[in-house]
């Protein structure tokens, strides 16, 4: 019950936010050089043409009238026309939404795997070589650029060992799966790259807590110990780092999404700056924002589920 | 194992193991086109991308089209015209065979409300068609547009994508659908905005026998360089853009074939002449003798390219024999000693960000103006923004290009060289009045020779006057498996997927 009030009185606080989101996003668009008639009809019309194009657009109205259009547009759910595209900005995200879902929600699984036993190793044989391997490899994996290790594994599991398709998307789940795990995995190196070294560091201080000399004079074994007491414990701040990270991931997919040739918000966000789409820019941040503070909303729900003293409120 | 483990390894296992699952063969001819971009819509009068251009010109005829060599026009749509004796009327001639893809007949009618659509207001393209002054659906096969004065750029602006031809019924309803008819030589079967765009082959189009593909496949591939690795694949049969440093090695591979088409593209960098020292000739001219434009073609486009002697790309009646500046640092100090500027000066260029060519280019003309004296300070700017910073005069240089739509040179003469027309001779405020004159008249003058001649004359005078540094005129590269025949980029940038066979 609690849990339900906590997360209708979250998503209540989220409301100003989000409005705020919109006020930045509307003014920084209009206050940026470059205007999306001019851009479109480029060296092919006159003075004219442009500010004939501006006024079938909309874009001659007073600001505060182009904002509140904004507001009612965005309370209706399409967002608007996009002015590139011609089409409802809520049925362009509509379809880039699942690619981008499945992209981030794989690369966090992969992410968690990869994180736990390879924190464990280097917690429990810390300095001695397990651990300088695993650090050395996840700081290499984090200081490359994401292209270039993405076409790394493309040329060696795609061309060379033939494990996974050059790019793309695919279709059904399990295709999606199949299709997203290079990328997903490249993303999740990055990620691992930070949750390692946090969850390694927790489990390091909580090692040397008193309940864990409890535990162990209780006569449970080690694996007990570690599973039971220390990783719960532990995991608590590196779910925070996770819930973070994953909140940048979603905006910075858009390089991944480029490599793997993935149809995902990033490069849909990256193109409409360009064509500087007004309606299609405001429409993507309000639905990134409210992504990021959901993932913030589920860091913070993740944190109650593991440790039961934390109060929601 | 921890159970975190066992599941990391469980999802490894099962995500290899889809790996083996075959593809559904298929009987039917598909062709695979890996593509930078996606097109961002089918309506042809609110296209500005070329992405959408290029995927329009499979779907849609237009009366007229640009001949394969780009030099002259040949018939589509409609069989044969004529032009009146007074440069004021043209008839055109319908196939009476050519079916819009649901099988009704393609009709005068139909060109009509296309012509008047395309001229509306709404159009973002009516400027090439406002010329007609009327358009008459003589019988069911044939029409009349007629002209109050005789403009002779408008045969070529009828081959242009913004003039292609949809049914009546489609071009006056208040909204075009997502997805028009069309009667060129494919038909969107589904469009996945962003991933691809699968066309399949017109069943009722014209040219009997064509398409040779049943269907012709968009894949979207954004970045080079994985576009490269999904042909070399064969996860699709041919790719446009490859990056210029890797075309040696595609060429060597005995699975690949590369082509490099000369496009109608030119590069430079714009000079603003309403600024000093821009306004002075010898400065400009001393600017072109000091860069090394082989060098450049050589550096940045690995040999695919030419130096260019002016700012237009080689299109029809261009003059061969007009030779670019050549590289004289001697000839450049003398030219900036005579206006006084002996000892150099310091500037700025703006550089298109995000594009590593023009970030090349930048550094190398740097360096090049740094040996007469000039510095140029280098200032990174987004490609929304140059257009306006440089329109309203707020520049020095700034690095662009500049590439054609139709094939007939009056379209970028009047962008590139006339002030003020569309855009003060491209944001250089540069004027010449005898171009300017020449431009008047080789509107009314009927294509042909004369016409031709006006257009050298203009050309010359562009070189001459040096608004811009003239660079180079880059290729399109593009390659293919040596199972495709008969893909080709064309001068005019796009390809007719209609020509192209697969061997099995």
């Amino acid at each position: 019950m609690a849990l339900l009030r906590y997360t209708l009185s979250r998503i209540l606080q989220m409301i100003p936010v989000l409005l705020g989101i919109t006020l930045v996003a509307f003014l920084l668009l209009r206050v940026l050089p470059g205007d999306p008639a001019s851009l479109m009809i480029g060296a092919r019309g006159s003075d004219a043409d442009v500010l004939r194009l501006r006024h079938q657009l909309g874009l001659d109205r007073p600001l505060w009238v182009q904002y509140a259009i904004f507001l009612r547009e965005m309370a209706s759910g399409s967002f608007g026309q996009s002015l590139a595209y011609r089409r409802p900005v809520m049925t362009l995200i509509a379809e880039r939404l699942a690619p981008t879902l499945w992209l981030v929600g794989l690369a966090t699984v992969l992410a968690v795997a990869i994180t736990f036993p390879l924190a464990v190793v280097s917690a429990l044989r810390r300095n001695r070589l397990p651990d300088l391997v695993i650090k050395t490899v996840f700081t290499a994996a984090l200081s490359m650029p994401q292209f270039w290790l993405g076409i790394l594994l493309i040329l060696l599991f795609s061309l060379r060992l033939h494990l996974f398709p050059v790019a793309g998307y695919g279709s059904g789940p399990l295709g999606h799966l199949w299709h997203l795990f290079l990328p997903a995995f490249v993303i999740a190196l990055g990620t691992s790259a930070l949750t390692i070294r946090s969850l390694r560091s927790s489990i390091i201080a909580v090692q040397t807590a008193e309940y864990i000399d409890t535990a162990y004079a209780k006569g449970l074994t080690g694996r007990m110990v570690m599973r039971r007491h220390i990783l719960r414990n532990a995991a608590v701040s590196t779910i925070s780092v996770l819930g973070v990270h994953t909140g940048w991931v979603i905006g910075g997919t858009v390089v991944i999404e480029s490599v793997f040739a993935i149809p995902g918000l990033g490069q849909l966000l990256v193109a409409s700056i360009a064509a500087r789409d007004y309606a299609a820019v405001q429409g993507l941040t309000v639905v990134f924002a409210v992504m990021v503070t959901a993932i913030s909303l589920a860091t913070d729900l993740g944190y109650a589920l593991v440790d039961p003293r934390v109060e929601l409120e | 194992m921890t159970s975190w483990q066992r599941a990391g390894a469980a999802a490894l296992v099962l995500t290899a193991g889809l790996a083996a699952t075959p593809i559904a063969a298929r009987a039917q001819t598909v062709f695979k086109l890996g593509v930078a971009t996606d097109a961002l819509t089918l309506d042809p009068i609110a296209t500005s991308d070329n992405p959408s251009i290029w995927s329009q010109l499979q779907i849609y005829d237009t009366l007229v089209r640009p001949k394969p060599d780009g030099k002259a026009l040949e018939a589509d749509l409609a069989q044969s015209w004529q032009a009146g004796a007074d440069g004021r009327s043209y008839t055109f001639h319908l196939r009476p065979d050519a079916q819009f893809s649901d099988g009704t007949p393609v009709t005068a009618a139909d060109v009509v409300a296309s012509l008047k659509r395309a001229a509306s207001p709404k159009s973002q393209w009516a400027r090439f068609f406002q010329p007609i002054a009327g358009m008459q659906a003589t019988d069911a096969h044939t029409v009349t547009l007629t002209l109050k004065q005789p403009f002779t750029p408008l045969l070529n602006n009828l081959g242009l994508f913004s003039a292609a031809i949809l049914p009546a019924a489609e071009a006056n309803a208040a909204k075009l659908p997502d997805m028009p008819l069309g009667s060129g030589p494919f038909v969107v079967k589904e469009w996945r905005h962003g991933e691809r765009m699968v066309l399949v082959r017109n069943p009722h189009y014209w040219d009997h026998g064509k398409p040779y593909v049943d269907e012709a496949d968009l894949i979207v591939i954004g970045e080079d360089n994985s576009r490269v690795l999904q042909l070399e694949s064969g996860a699709i049969d041919a790719m446009i853009n490859v990056p210029y440093n890797q075309m040696s090695r595609l060429k060597a591979s005995p699975a690949l074939r590369v082509g490099s088409a000369q496009v109608f593209r030119a590069d430079f960098v714009m000079l603003n002449t309403k600024r000093k020292p821009f306004d002075d000739l010898r400065v400009r001219q001393a600017l072109n003798y000091a860069v090394d434009k082989q060098g450049l073609v050589r550096g940045v486009l690995f040999g695919n390219g030419e130096v260019a002697a002016d700012a237009m790309p080689v299109m029809a009646w261009h003059d061969a024999s007009l030779k670019p500046y050549p590289f004289d640092l001697a000839k450049a100090k003398a030219l900036l000693q005579q206006a006084g500027l002996g000892a150099g000066f310091s500037t700025a260029m703006l550089v298109p960000a995000g594009d590593a060519a023009a970030g090349q280019v930048a550094a190398a003309v740097q360096s090049n103006l740094a040996a007469i004296g000039v510095k140029v300070a280098l200032q990174q700017i987004e490609t929304g923004t140059q257009w306006d910073v440089t329109k309203k005069g707020d520049y020095q240089m700034s690095i662009s290009y500049a590439t054609s739509d139709t094939i007939d040179p009056d379209q970028l003469f009047g962008f590139l060289a006339v002030n003020p027309e569309r855009a003060d001779a491209y944001h250089t405020f540069w004027q010449s009045t005898k171009l300017n004159d020449l431009y008047a008249q080789e509107r009314t003058t009927p294509e042909g020779p004369a016409r031709g001649k006006m257009f050298q004359q203009m050309e010359a005078l562009l070189h001459d006057g040096a608004p811009y540094i003239f660079l180079y005129r880059p290729t399109t590269t593009y390659a293919y498996r040596t199972r495709v025949t008969g893909f080709a980029v064309l001068p005019t940038s796009n390809w007719r997927l209609q020509d192209v066979k697969l061997a099995h």
